[in-house]
Parts: structure tokens; sequence; C-alpha cells
């Protein structure tokens, strides 16, 4: 019975302002939450880069979901996969444009009335990296699946991917399970991108329902299964086991 | 370089489940240009499909399409309808020479199902024949399959929504279904999307004529544009204004309590259908209205693809006998309908009755318009406990009315009669009781009683499906909401109400849809498609014989005035609703005796190849 008292909103959330917050503000919110999970705020929602905690321990940024403000609509989807996955015509690309089937955040639908949007948990043990069986790289020490760049995304260097799918399960026992193989050519598809640092899920969804955080594994329904998330949601709206 | 558009497929995928033949036919340009999509092209493709009149609506030729426009599939917000268009079996004119003779039907439905249809590669589906068994259909991209449904015949919807995903195995299905309703031919039976949106005003007895009981769809392709720079820019506006100014009045009334909010203000205003459409007003209003749904049920707000409005509630029956119930609503029409119309106050009897009519697949409004008609025949001794099958069907007895709904989708006694709509009621019942029989042309008025709003009067009248309360007051709301319908955007994103409800105006619609298409659009020619969309609806009415006779309304509205409310005394005036009436008929330069558009208008709009 717990369970029903957990909050679905993360009470440090910091969903997108209309305006940017100032220098000031932003210290002082930082100040007020301790070195508060606050990342930022603000419209452009840049992500600020990993960092070390002093213990060695990298802390990730993730879009976290206020599940009492989301209602399903897909904008998240349909703008990260025109930004990420767009549309390829003419011999261009098409930003703007593409199938929300194909984006990195997925929303996953239930009845009764449950919305779970799902995007990569940003595990700290990554799982589906260490999964992944190509051998390191004797210069990089990168298997396919390996960490890069200023916020240290999952990435795939899909010509020495095996499409073996270790990954994909990795993920999907033992996290979100949002990663999945591309139809086409088996290899894994859905790492988000975090879009440069200025997350489009973020910016255009229109209930303020998303949230870049610093992953914090304390947090009610991290890394949980849609399936798990949609019945303690059930449980605690509708009063109902599914 | 004719063929030289963009953000279409240029295709509709036509299956006939007689013959099991399935192919894609493509769209010509002119029909496209002429009537965009949605309810648009659906009019055209019909009117090309059934080339006389008098075709049942429930025979196999009948096409039952379903029709997203081109808006759907892309990111705008409120892009997410679908129309259904086909022939009613809902409507009959006052001339009984053809015995089939029946309106057209169109009905605008959210959810996802609109957009899939274009991602899976089509403009359109079109469905005509009769399966020799219960069946469905799988879309996925350009494989299309006509499966066996015969394990999932008379299952419920909600059930039914369940189980489809199981069987698919991949929630990335939308999908469209039919109940029990549907199944026994109710005539205003409707089709269901994730157990809670609807097309109904009688399609879904169309698709249970043809033994179908759902098709799901889903597709990894999207349209093309013709200028991606324009579209960004476009698209921008769009977001930035069809909400209304940000926390305004318009997104705040959504959001918080959907359009049930208008259940305490169209009570309040005299506005509202209450007790069989006697009164405009009910005194127990609090009871059912959306803040005590707030309070008693909603959970939370869901919303249809890419829309920012979420009008839609999701919310559970907390105590009493109806606990466990989980469902959406009240809406205003099902708030109206199945509460004030039937004078129940008992908010959790009436969630369960909301449920029950979506789970069995009806349509609300109209299910709601006949129990209380039999209500108040029962009342005044037209009918008896025994012609009831024992029913006490006293004002505001949620039980009896509960069991009702049930009767009605399995034709069980008097469920059989009860199915059959309003106007074939009072016909069997007779003794004067068409007077509160409260439909036009067949087809039950919506939630909105017009005693005191001539406006909405002159609507129901001359509404092309029968009593429609989306059709448009004026002609010139009336052009606008047909040019929207063919669009496959929602109208709570367009500035329909300017005052309360700011957001796309008809220039921007032009603007983008000038983007997409790379033909230009402006305001006027966009307009012009509404016009050419409603004056074909009527050329189609006309062939099937609906003449000035059969735009009337039940004589309440004329001789029965209010007794209670802001509006106490409201009636309608005859003669000046006949000079409204002629006035309306002059403007649209259709003939006010005979109601067919002029020649010269038919040519002007291009519809020269219905003279």
């Amino acid at each position: 019975m717990e369970d029903n008292k957990t909050p679905e909103v993360y009470r440090k959330s910091s969903t997108h302002e209309k305006r940017a917050l100032t220098r000031r503000e932003f210290i002082m919110k930082l100040a007020i939450g301790g070195g508060s999970l606050v990342l930022l705020a603000g419209c452009g929602a840049k992500v600020t880069s990993v960092f070390d905690t002093g213990s060695g321990k990298q802390i990730y940024s993730f879009i976290a979901v206020d599940y009492s403000k989301c209602t399903g609509c897909r904008t998240c989807e349909a703008v990260c996969t025109a930004y990420n996955n767009p549309l390829f015509r003419d011999g261009r690309y098409k930003s703007d444009l593409g199938n929300p089937v194909h984006a990195n955040i997925r929303v996953h639908s239930f009845n009764p009335d449950v919305d779970v949007p799902v995007t990569c948990a940003r595990c700290d043990d990554i799982p589906c990296v260490n999964s992944c069986p190509v051998k390191p790289d004797p210069v990089t020490n990168r298997r396919a699946l390996y960490q890069s760049g200023k916020y240290d995304l999952i990435t795939n260097d899909t010509d020495r991917c095996i499409g073996c799918g270790n990954c994909v399960s990795a993920c999907a026992d033992s996290s979100v399970g949002i990663l999945s193989q591309n139809p086409a050519t088996n290899k894994p598809m859905r790492m988000c991108t975090l879009c440069g640092g200025d997350p489009k899920c973020l910016e255009h969804c229109p209930y303020e329902a998303l949230s870049v955080l610093r992953v914090d594994t304390a947090y009610p329904y991290y890394r949980m299964s849609p399936e798990d998330i949609a019945e303690k949601l059930n449980k605690r709206w509708y009063n109902l086991n599914v | 370089m004719k063929d030289n558009f963009f953000g279409y497929h240029k295709v509709l995928l036509d299956i006939n489940l007689t013959t099991k033949e399935i192919k894609t036919v493509p769209i010509p340009r002119e029909d496209i240009e002429n009537f965009l999509g949605g309810r648009g092209l659906g009019m055209k493709l019909i009117w090309d499909r059934l080339k006389k009149p008098g075709i049942g609506a429930l025979s196999p030729e009948n096409p039952l399409m379903f029709m997203p426009g081109p808006f759907s599939g892309f990111p705008i917000p409120s892009a997410s309808r679908v129309v259904v268009v086909t022939k009613s079996p809902c409507t009959s004119p006052e001339n009984k020479s053809l015995t089939s003779s029946s309106t057209v039907s169109y009905s605008n439905m959210g959810g996802f199902f609109g957009p899939e249809i274009r991602f899976a590669g089509y403009d359109g589906i079109l469905i005509s024949g009769k399966a020799k068994h219960p069946s469905y259909i799988v879309i996925e991209d350009n494989r299309v399959e006509i499966r066996d449904a015969r394990a999932y015949w008379g299952m419920k919807t909600d059930e039914f929504d369940k189980a489809i995903v199981k069987q698919l195995n991949n929630e990335r299905f939308q999908t469209c279904y039919i109940g029990p309703a549907g199944e026994n031919l109710v005539s205003y039976a409707c089709i269901l999307h994730t157990t809670a949106r609807a097309a109904g005003r009688g399609v879904g007895a169309v698709m249970g004529s043809k033994n179908l009981k759902a098709i799901a769809v889903k597709g990894t392709g999207m349209p093309h544009i013709a200028d991606h720079k324009k579209f960004s820019i476009a698209l921008k506006k769009v977001r930035d204004t069809s909400t209304g100014p940000v926390d305004g009045i318009k997104t705040d009334l959504f959001r918080k309590w959907g359009t049930a909010a208008f259940l305490q203000t169209l009570s309040d205003d005299g506005l509202m259908a209450v007790k069989n459409y006697r009164e405009g007003t009910y005194s127990e209003i609090e009871k059912i209205n959306a803040k005590t749904a707030r309070e008693k049920a909603w959970v939370r707000d869901f919303a249809c693809y890419c829309c920012p409005l979420a009008c839609k509630k999701s919310g559970a029956v907390k105590d009493g006998p109806h606990k466990t119930i989980v469902h959406d609503g009240p809406e205003y029409e099902t708030g109206t309908m199945f509460g004030a119309n039937l004078m129940i106050s008992d908010f959790n009897g009436m969630m369960k009755a909301i449920y029950d009519g979506d789970d069995l697949g009806m349509d609300i409004i109209s299910a709601g318009n006949v129990i209380g008609f039999f209500m108040e025949a029962y009342e005044k001794g037209l009918v008896t406990k025994t012609d009831l099958d024992g029913l006490d069907l006293i004002w505001g007895n949620v039980d009896s009315v509960i069991k009702f709904i049930s009767k009605i989708a399995y034709r069980d006694g008097i469920g059989d009669l009860a199915a059959n709509g309003v106007k074939a009621v009072s016909q069997k019942i007779g003794q004067g009781s068409d007077a509160f029989a409260i439909h036009v042309k067949g087809l039950e008025l919506a939630a909105h009683n017009i005693h005191a709003n001539p406006p909405r009067a002159l609507s129901y009248s001359v509404s092309n499906r029968g009593a429609c309360h989306l059709c448009g007051d004026t002609i010139s709301d009336q052009n606008f909401m047909a040019a929207v319908d063919s669009l496959g955007i929602c109208f709570f994103a367009t500035d329909f109400n300017k005052v309360l409800m700011p957001g796309v105006d008809k220039n921007l619609l032009g603007e983008l849809l000038t983007a997409i298409t790379g033909i230009d659009w402006d305001e006027d020619r966009f307009i012009k498609v509404g016009e050419r969309v409603f004056n074909l609806e009527k050329m189609f009415n006309f062939r099937e014989g609906f003449r000035r006779e059969d735009d009337n309304l039940p004589d309440r509205f004329f001789a029965e005035p209010y007794t209670k409310g802001e509006e106490k005394g409201a009636l309608l005036n005859k003669e000046d609703f006949n000079a409204m009436m002629d006035e309306f008929y002059v403007k649209r330069k259709w003939d006010p005796v005979t109601t067919k558009p002029t020649n010269k208008k038919l040519s002007e709009l291009g519809l020269g190849f219905t003279i």
C-alpha cells in the first residue's frame, strides 16, 4: 500500500518556463535545492554536461516524465522524430517532419486510460553497453555500443555492430525497455540524444510534463518498464488492480 | 507537371469485403483541389460511387469511408481528426417514393486513427461489400489483410480494445471497432476508437451491416510537403495561436473542464436539452456538472494526437454500486443526454450509463434522445409498463435507463423498436407523439435546446446529415465548418468562436495548406471548398428526395414554452422561423420551395456534374 503514496510528480522537476531564468535565479534555485537536482529551466532548456560528484561516479541527465501532467498527445514523439529521424526526401532531411514510430521517446497507451512516455533512463550501470559482445577497440576501448560526447550518450557504431540484439534484451530486462532493433538492420535504435543539449520534447510538450533531471535512482518509477508504471498508476488513479 | 502537388499520397485504399479485392485507387488532383479531404473528399467519393438514389444504407453497395485530411499525419496541433463518411441509416424523407432514401452521414472523430491512416500511406480508406462472416481488417503499410473476427463478434468495446492489442501483439496499431449495437444494426450505433472516442450518428450500423468488427492501422511512412521553409513558419504560427493566449480562457477551459464546462453555463442560459427538450434549464445541474465530475471522478486529462487542449477527462466511480467503472466523461453531450435530458442527477449512475453506452457502442446523443422520448410517452400514458418490458421508466430512474440501454444494443423486447431511432418509434406509437419526437429528417437532435436559440434551430433544420449541432448556425459558419472538417484538424483549434475561443484563423489555415500542397490557397478559396461541400451534400440529399418539408422541426419548439429558468416563456415563432428559413435559401441561392440549389450556383461552385 506504500506504493499508493509515492508521488507521481518529481518534486524538484524543472519544467520549461516561458522565460529563461536569470543567472541569479538559477543560482538561487541551486542554493535552495542544496545541490539541487534542478538542472535548469528556461525555454530552450540546455542540458549541462555530466559532472563528477567527487566519488568518481558519473551522473547523467535524462528526460523525466511527470505522469500527472502527461495527456498522451504524442507531441513529444512527433517532434523527437522530426529532429532525430527526420523524413528524407529529395536528397534532404526535412526537419519538422517525421513519423512518430521512429521517435526515441515512445508513448505507451493503455486501457484504462494511462499514457506512459518512455525514454532512455541513462542508467549508471549501462546494462546495454555492458551486454555488447563486440570486442573493445584496442585504441578507444569501445565496444560497438558505447558512451560518447559531452553528455556520455549511448551511441552505436553501426559499422561494428553485429545486430545481435543483446543490448535490446538487456534494456528490457533491467531497465525501461526503450531500445529496440531496427526491423531492417537489427541494430539498436531509440537511444536518446538529448537533441544536442536542447531537447525538442521538452520544448514542445504542451503540458510541461517533461523535464531534464540528473539521474537519481531514488526517483519513483525510475527505470521501471511502461507496463509496471501503468500498473502502479492504475492503482493510484483508478484504484484498480489490472 | 499537372500532378505536381504535395501533402497527399494521392491514393485511396479500396477494400471490397464481398470479393475480398483490395486495391489502391488514385485520387485525381481535381478532387483534391475541390474537396481537400475528410468530409469534403468523402462526399465527392460517395457521390461518384452511388450513382442513383434509393440504395440502402445497410446494403453492401454503400461505401463506408474513413477520411483523414491534408493536415493529418503532420505534427500540427489538433490535426487528429478522421471523418467517417457514408450513407445514413438514420434519416428518411417525407416523400416515400423511394424505399431506401436517406441523407449522407459524416461523423468526425479525434484520437490517433486519422494520422495513422496517413502514416500507412493512404489518404482514405473505402470499404464496400459485405463479408461472409464477421471479419476485421489489418493494415500495416502496404500489407492489408482481411481476417476472421468470429471470435470477437459480440464482444463489447472495452473488452475488445484490450483483446485486439494482445491479438496484434503491437500496441502501435490504431484501431476502430463496433460493439454489440453496431453488430445488431442499431440505427444510431457508433464506431469507437480507444474506447471513448466515437464516430456516431449511425455510421456504426453501416459497419455492422458489412460484418466488419474492426479496422487496425499502423504505418511507417508519411506524406511529403511542397515547401519546407513555409511549412515551418506556418507551423510555428499555428503552435502559437491554436491554444489562444496561453493560460487564457480557452486553454484553461478545455484543460480543466473539457466540454463539460458547458453543462452549467448552457443550463444557466436555458440552452440545454432537459426533460426530452421540454425545458432548457436543469435545476439539479450542480449534481452532474464539471465541478462535480472533477471532485467525484476525474483523475486525468487526456488529448488526441498533437493536441494542446486535452479536452478529454477520464475518471473512476469511487463509491456505490457502480464502483470499479473507469471511463471518460461526462462531456457536454453525454452529460446532457444521459443526465439532464433524462432528469438524472445521480452522478455515479450517469457515469455507468455513459460507460455502458460506449461499451455497447451506441451514439449517446441519439440513445439519450430516444430514451427521453420513451420517458415522456410513459408519463403521458402512451406506452405502459408492460410495453416497456416491466421497466418503470420514470424521469430520473437511472437503473431503468441502464437496463434500457442494454435492451437497445441487443434489440431485446422494446429495445428492438427503440433501436430504430425516435422517428420510427413515434411513427409506431402514433397518438400525436411526433410533436415530441425530437429529430430532423430522422436524426435525433443533439444536447443543445433551441426554444431560445433560433440560429441553432436553423442549423438543426438545414444540416445535411439531419439534426446536427456542429453544422454551423449561419451560412458563413456552415461553409467554414465544412472546410475545416475537410482538413483533418479539430475545430476547437480554430477561431470558430472568436470571443471565447480565439485560435487559428482561415488565413493561417490557407497559409499552412499552401506550404503543404504547393497549390495557392487563400481565405476565399478555402472557404469556397466549404461552400462546395455543403452544396454537394445538399444535392445528394435532394437526389434522394429531401425537400423543404424535411427541413422542419418537431412541434414542441413552437408550442410549448419553457416553464422555468432564465429563458422562461421562450418559444420559437413559426412565422419568424419560416421567414428565417426563406432568407437562408435565398442567400444560399437555393430555391425556397424545393430547396434545390440553382444551376447557376452549382456551376459557379464547379458542381455542374450534379445538374
